[in-house]
């Protein structure tokens, strides 16, 4: 039966390995063997609404783009979705139409609130974490994770606010990523910021294998799109509106390459400058496909030699039968009755 | 010989049928089940208006003792069992609320829930260093629900001695509440990053069954809703030399038929929950709807479609009430199934008539010094109650035990027994429990005094002008009457097993609204403030001071006070006199 079952898994295998080739090369050719996405919104308070829905697009996009939910970190500093003012909970929109709930039904959120600090996010960049933190909120990447980081909140030159009480400068964050480099947490880093003077946060970078694309220059704002008058605020930033329109049209198997996104929003739509550093990017980004950073399409070999695995038996009844307890278990009592009978006049 | 890719086809198709129905009998042979799992919805009308909908998913699984417990799961999620295993918990209670039970107005929830997340568990007696795993298990359960119980630890937990007893099954009566952890974040937002994961550990998911009427939309638009999930040890058997696991996961959600924009009372399933129901989930041992039609036969009637397939009459203490059963499992399916509930006459709201016991709470005084908080019990029995108070402060707050005044009717009535756990700054919160019996017909208020205190620069919020919340009081009693009292007796894990489960006395615990106080919050931006004014003063006494000092006044006159270009002047054309001298 088992030779049986080999032969069939053979005959798969040989069928599999015909349509491998017809992948085009450009797929093979990167070097990771996983994604991940740590997305960050900094901003607390209602009127920061669009900065929650710019992060949220970005979750929804590389979600939908075949990143699992256990490789996405989501920060997002206040509630936007739950919040009494939402006159729709449980529903975050990207566009007054309400074309996309960025927010969905299916989306978690790992760090959120007071738990949105510039240690935690350095923490968890850092791999530098308190023992006992669960694995949703840990970045367990190494040499072959492809990582892209999102921010976006409120920035000025070389600092970005956290929560409108502290910040992390570009150098902290320079920083940060070095230490990723030198401990191999990475293998290729696409770094995106959404915030005024967003390329201020990029200049101080100097570690290899970083894409990095900022909303604008120094010295110019990002600016939001438009206002919903349901919500009463602006519900989303320029550069992130445009980046989302792009993304939706990208699909896992599609061909669009790094180069492409990053001549999404010209100025004229933007009225920001968007910023790009390729020089610590070793590759051509019109060669590298958008899926390399904001899907997770592995480059599978197969090959037809077999191992052999032996599965695990299901314990059965004779190993799990514990010895007999002849000890009586009982309900506890829920209520001391018995001191009010004593004790009362 | 050769085979074409044709044959290879045919003979694959053919050692499928032959292989597939071995495989199946031998998985059904290694893995004997012994895990049960129950979902129920109780739909009842609120006097007042509203309609509460309560899910309750109920896992009761056999499961093997000792280390390996939970590494074989069936219907168990194996997630919330490993972090239930690896942290030696005996009992573990979360619930997720947003909004607050108006218990005057809507009687009393089957499964009662404070404002925010709140958490408790009874860790096994063989725990070493409680406070270490507590702290642990709060980090885990926060990965796993998404939210904020990390922020969870000894600063912010109480080990009560009388209010929270296991509701399970123990081996010994004398239980050490030094294994007991209650703790509650009365700010915690409910959102579905939080209804995501719970609908997760679901057997089904939310794909079919009870669980795919659970839309977010149609949860976070009502009055009020709570995700609970309970894990605890029950008798196996009627002998009870062993345990099995229950687990039991809740969803309480009160919907506002008027502001929900249907213009009349009507609720049906497609109403409330946005869709109807396709089925029950296949791995389920019972798949019931209950329909509270109690309130038919004192208040305006309504008719429901289509019929159920049973009427049941529960007395429990005294009282009567009246279900319409649909047993989902044996309903046939050709379309989703939409209970509709009809009033034939527009609903006429009659005079409110309280519960037996409700409680409210408030913060009095003035100033940011010192104040009071005072919490008001109803008891609406005709005979006295017995309850038990506790008061959950945090350090910030200090209690002053020497304040604690009880009054009803105008007469102070001595504590029968006060049991309190003084804070401590940055490490233990303040804990009171007070054994009160009060009168019949009467309103008891508790007050206490405390100080504001200030906290030190870094510990105060990013908003700290929003305010600081203090989580509700806790009010247990054990009610001689079963008058809308709606939970579920201790031995039964569902519904069903509520109805006709008279007992001498049902457990009620009653949870207050959790209050906000302004703590004195320093000015964020006086740092600052204070370098524009230090710079600005400095600005303007140093200029008058550096002219005063460096600059001499003197009148304009030729010789002796020339200005700085003459003297240039005269210094570069020392050598020559100049011209016009010269004439």
């Amino acid at each position: 039966m088992r030779a049986l079952l080999f032969f069939v898994t053979i005959f798969y295998v040989n069928e599999y390995v015909q349509a491998v080739r017809q992948i085009p090369d450009d797929i093979l050719r990167g070097n990771h063997t996983n994604n991940w996405a740590v997305l960050v919104d900094t901003s607390r308070f209602w009127f920061n609404y669009r900065h929650v829905a710019n992060v949220l697009s970005i979750y929804r996009s590389v979600k939908r783009l075949g990143i699992p939910d256990s490789q996405i970190i989501l920060m997002v500093a206040d509630d936007m979705a739950c919040n009494p003012r939402n006159p729709r909970p449980a529903t975050v929109f990207n566009h007054r139409k309400q074309h996309i709930n960025v927010y969905g039904d299916d989306v978690e959120v790992d760090y959120r609130g007071y738990e949105v600090t510039v240690e935690n996010f350095v923490r968890l960049l850092t791999g530098r974490l308190f023992p006992g933190t669960p694995r949703s909120k840990q970045l367990l990447t190494d040499e072959g994770s492809n990582i892209l980081v999102y921010l976006t909140g409120h920035g000025g030159d070389g600092f970005l606010k956290f929560q409108d009480s502290e910040e992390v400068t570009s150098q902290e964050l320079a920083d940060a990523l070095e230490q990723m480099w030198q401990k191999r947490r990475y293998h290729e880093i696409f770094f995106m910021i959404d915030t005024c003077q967003a390329a201020s946060m990029y200049e101080k970078f100097y570690s290899p294998n970083i894409l990095a694309v900022a909303s604008s220059l120094v010295g110019e704002d990002s600016l939001s799109h438009h206002v919903d008058p349901a919500i009463g605020v602006y519900i989303i930033d320029r550069y992130t509106f445009h980046a989302l329109h792009f993304l939706e049209r990208v699909s896992p198997d599609s061909m669009k390459t790094m180069g492409e996104f990053l001549a999404v929003c010209p100025k004229q739509e933007c009225i920001s400058t968007v910023g790009v550093r390729r020089d610590l990017f070793p590759r051509d980004p019109h060669k590298v496909p958008i899926t390399d950073f904001f899907g997770s399409l592995r480059p599978v070999e197969l090959g037809i030699n077999y191992l052999n695995v032996s599965i695990a038996l299901p314990l059965t009844e004779n190993t799990i039968r514990p010895v007999k307890q002849e000890e009586k278990y009982h309900y506890a009592q829920q209520f001391p009755t018995h001191l009010f009978q004593t004790r009362a006049t | 010989m050769v085979y074409s890719k044709n044959d290879w086809n045919k003979l694959l198709k053919m050692v499928c049928f032959i292989l597939v129905p071995f495989w199946i009998l031998n998985v059904g042979q290694c893995l004997v089940q012994k895990d049960r799992f129950d979902e129920e919805l109780l739909l009842k009308p609120l006097p007042s208006g509203h309609v509460y909908a309560y899910f309750q998913f109920t896992t009761v699984w056999d499961a093997p003792s000792g280390p390996q417990m939970f590494q074989h799961c069936h219907l168990f999620p194996r997630a919330l069992g490993e972090v239930a295993g690896r942290h030696n918990v005996q009992e573990l209670h979360v619930t997720l609320t947003e909004g607050l039970w108006r218990y005057e107005y809507w009687g009393f929830p089957v499964s009662d829930a404070a404002p925010g997340a709140e958490l408790w568990t009874w860790f096994r007696n063989d725990t070493k260093d409680v406070d270490n795993i507590w702290k642990k298990l709060t980090g885990a359960l926060s990965g796993l629900l998404c939210a904020s119980l990390n922020f969870i630890g000894t600063p912010n937990s109480l080990s009560p001695e009388y209010s929270f007893r296991p509701t399970g099954v123990v081996k010994n009566s004398n239980l050490n509440s030094s294994f007991v952890r209650y703790a509650t974040l009365p700010r915690e937002i409910v959102c579905t990053e939080n209804l995501t994961p719970w609908k997760k550990l679901l057997p089904c998911d939310s794909k079919k069954g009870f669980a795919s009427l659970l839309n977010a939309g149609h949860i976070h638009n009502t009055n009020y809703h709570s995700l609970g999930l309970h894990i605890r040890p029950v008798c196996k058997d009627a002998k009870c030399t062993e345990v099995s696991i229950e687990l039991r996961q809740t969803v309480s959600l009160v919907y506002d038929m008027m502001i929900l924009g249907f213009q009349n009372q009507d609720w049906s399933l497609r109403k409330l929950f946005g869709l109807g129901l396709s089925g029950p989930c296949p791995l389920a041992t019972s798949s019931f709807i209950y329909v509270d039609v109690t309130s038919n036969e004192t208040g305006t009637p309504y008719q429901l479609q289509p019929e159920p397939t049973e009427v049941i009459t529960s007395i429990r203490g005294g009282y009567e009430s009246k279900f319409k059963v649909y047993n989902i499992q044996k309903m046939s399916f050709t379309h989703m199934l939409n209970i509709v509930a009809t009033y034939s006459t527009p609903k006429v709201y009659a005079v409110n008539v309280p519960p037996v016991l409700y409680a409210s709470r408030y913060i009095v005084g003035y100033g940011q010094e010192r104040g009071g908080i005072v919490t008001k019990i109803h008891n609406n029995h005709w005979k006295h109650l017995d309850i038990i108070y506790l008061e959950n402060i945090p350090w910030f707050l200090p209690i002053y035990l020497h304040t604690l005044r009880v009054v009803a009717g105008g007469k102070e009535i001595t504590p029968i027994l006060k049991k309190y756990v003084p804070g401590k700054e940055r490490s233990r919160p303040y804990s009171l429990e007070v054994l009160l019996r009060i009168p019949a017909r009467s309103v008891t208020e508790i007050y206490i005094e405390f100080d504001y205190v200030f906290l030190k620069w870094q510990e105060y919020p990013p908003d700290a002008n929003h305010g600081f919340y203090i989580g509700s009081a806790i009010i247990s009693a054990y009610l001689p009457v079963g008058k809308n009292y709606m939970g579920l007796p201790q031995a039964g894990p569902t519904i069903y097993s509520s109805f006709n489960a008279s007992r001498e006395g049902f457990l009620l615990q009653l949870r207050t609204e959790s209050l906000i106080i302004t703590l004195p919050t320093p000015d964020f931006s006086m740092p600052y403030n204070v370098i524009c004014l230090a710079c600005t003063v400095v600005a303007l006494a140093f200029g008058p001071l550096h002219n005063i000092t460096t600059k001499r006044l003197c009148m304009k006159d030729g010789n002796s006070c020339n200005g700085l270009l003459i003297r240039l002047k005269s210094m570069l054309f020392k050598g020559r006199k100049p011209q016009a001298q010269a004439h």
